[in-house]
């Protein structure tokens, strides 16, 4: 008798586990079909067979990682507040604290792509300070770094990225990057010589144009003063000559600043179509 | 024990044939996806879902939730194409009937010219005259009675819709025609009279300064100088009306930017004076 029910019992074990794996294999073979359907591209449509997936396994046990290869099509799509939702809600089933890096760290990436570096900054730190990734530091120095770069501050950049290897590839490009700006504050203090300022920036045209004007009103103003014409000076010197000499200073800084933006739009152009490493 | 041996032994079988049987593209549960997919606002999917099993699953529920997702994504005429696929048998005519007028107004702002249907309830009708009167407000033509006009609407809704009636009756327009006669006889007065005191202040001041010192010059025999204020001055000048003119045309157009940025604010407020349609609980 004992043996009957043992052979029932090996029994039941068999159909229930080949119940169980057959049901499970359809749920694999939908997470596979949607995971080729991501690494084909197809974004849209990788999303809505990770979703269906979601929807009808009930037992969950893909939430992690569907939801994840939905944030990140939502991301590849731009679609970057729904990235976050849905790198969130992988966050939430997250079983290793390697997953709950990588989410964190896909946050972190759509937060430096949408420009919202501030956020990203923050969650950086809080990575930082968290002793379960303290052997992840070059990798969130790496994200740090990169989110200097978006924030436009390139010697921070270098300096996140020298934390991580003193000659880093990021930090040398950094380096030389934030060498070869201009500063738009010493544009403006060159600028009390009229000119000097555009000169400093390469505008030569420019600086010459500033030059004459400056002289030009400078030397009616100075006239008028030398022949008693005060009213006329002062009127010539404030409406005129003042407002010269100021745009000087004020075009000096705005030629500073577009040149800069130039250089680091291309900088940023060449790490986007040029850098083999990892990118946000 | 003989029947629970079989029971035992017949349950299983039955689960996995279920289980291998279990289809996720079978119309039944692309619809039940789909109407998830609704009730999570992910619009595009849904609508591409329903579509799949539109033909299998032929019912207006569908059709009209599709409607309103093609309306919620700002796609208004497609919308509108769903609508005409609708029985007007159904019980969603209506409700589709007056969503088509909302899409219809938006896509094509103007006055909505058709007449109410007879299965419009009382909340359907009423909100029906809402929409038509405040759809006259996009109309150059108006003449409406204020009566009339704020009859349908309720009291929370009278203030909004009485400052809409009287900005389109008498529009707080500037003239640019008076606006540029002001500057030339008082250089700025044609600003002040749009408002803008400050530019007002400084073209009169600035023009009053360069004939000053025109004058002045001329006075002083030094006709260069003098010659140079002048013309800088009738720049100014001439500036000052240009201005003046320019002032009260972007003043008027700010006006009829504002108003119907107000408007469309106003209904979106009052959702098109739809109900809200509730699918998912």
């Amino acid at each position: 008798m004992i043996s009957v029910i043992k052979i029932f019992f090996a029994f039941l074990f068999v159909w229930i586990g080949t119940v169980t794996l057959v049901a499970q294999n359809l749920f694999d073979d939908q997470f596979n079909y949607a995971r080729q359907l991501y690494n084909e591209g197809k974004y849209f449509d990788a999303v809505t067979e990770f979703k269906r997936l979601l929807f009808f396994n009930e037992s969950k046990s893909y939430d992690y990682e569907a939801n994840f290869f939905i944030g990140l099509s939502y991301k590849f799509g731009a679609k970057y507040s729904d990235a976050v939702r849905y790198f969130t809600l992988a966050e939430i089933n997250y079983s290793t604290s390697d997953e709950l890096f990588q989410t964190r760290t896909e946050i972190i990436k759509v937060n430096i792509l949408r420009r919202t570096t501030h956020r990203a900054l923050t969650l950086l730190d809080s990575l930082a300070t968290d002793e379960r990734f303290f052997n992840k530091m070059d990798e969130i120095n790496y994200w740090r770094g990169w989110t200097y770069i978006f924030l436009d501050d390139w010697e921070n950049a270098s300096f996140s990225f020298s934390a991580i290897k003193a000659n880093h590839q990021l930090a040398v490009f950094c380096d030389s990057l934030d060498n070869d700006l201009y500063s738009p504050q010493l544009a403006k203090i060159l600028s009390i010589v009229p000119g000097a300022g555009q000169f400093y920036t390469g505008e030569y045209i420019s600086g010459l144009i500033s030059i004459g004007w400056n002289v030009l009103w400078g030397y009616l103003t100075i006239n008028a003063f030398m022949e008693d014409r005060v009213f006329d000076g002062l009127m010539v010197g404030t409406l005129l000559w003042w407002r010269f000499y100021s745009g000087n200073i004020q075009n000096a800084e705005k030629f500073a600043l577009e040149k800069n933006l130039e250089k680091t739009n291309s900088a940023l152009r060449y790490l986007q179509n040029n850098y083999i490493g990892k990118k946000p | 024990m003989r029947k629970y041996l079989t029971l035992f032994f017949l349950i299983p079988p039955a689960i996995l044939s279920q289980s291998t049987s279990f289809d996720f593209h079978s119309p039944e549960n692309i619809k039940k996806f789909a109407d998830y997919l609704f009730c999570e606002g992910d619009y595009l999917r849904a609508i591409e879902q329903y579509e799949l099993v539109n033909e299998k699953l032929d019912n207006d529920t569908t059709k009209f939730k599709v409607m309103l997702g093609y309306s919620a994504l700002g796609l208004y005429n497609e919308s509108n194409e769903i609508f005409k696929g609708i029985n007007d048998k159904s019980i969603f005519y209506p409700d589709a009937n007056f969503l088509s007028f909302k899409n219809q107004l938006i896509s094509e702002p103007g006055m909505i010219n058709a007449p109410s249907i007879h299965s419009f309830n009382s909340f359907q009708l009423e909100s029906f005259s809402k929409l038509t009167n405040i759809s006259m407000l996009y109309e150059d033509k108006f003449n409406i009675s204020r009566e009339n006009f704020i009859a349908p609407f309720d009291a929370e809704e009278l203030n909004q819709v009485s400052t809409f009636y009287d900005y389109k009756v008498e529009p707080p327009h500037k003239s640019p025609a008076l606006a540029g006669t002001l500057s030339a006889i008082i250089p700025g007065s044609g600003k002040m009279y749009v408002g803008e005191w400050g530019d007002g202040i400084t073209s009169l001041l600035v023009t009053s300064l360069f004939a000053f010192l025109a004058y002045d010059n001329f006075r002083a025999d030094n006709t260069t100088r003098a010659w140079v204020f002048t013309g800088l001055g009738a720049f100014f000048y001439a500036g000052n009306i240009y201005g003046s003119v320019a002032s009260a045309q972007i003043f008027n157009a700010r006006i009829g930017f504002e108003f119907n940025n107000g408007l469309e604010l106003f209904l979106k407020q009052q959702n098109y004076f739809l109900p809200e349609y509730d699918f998912c609980n």
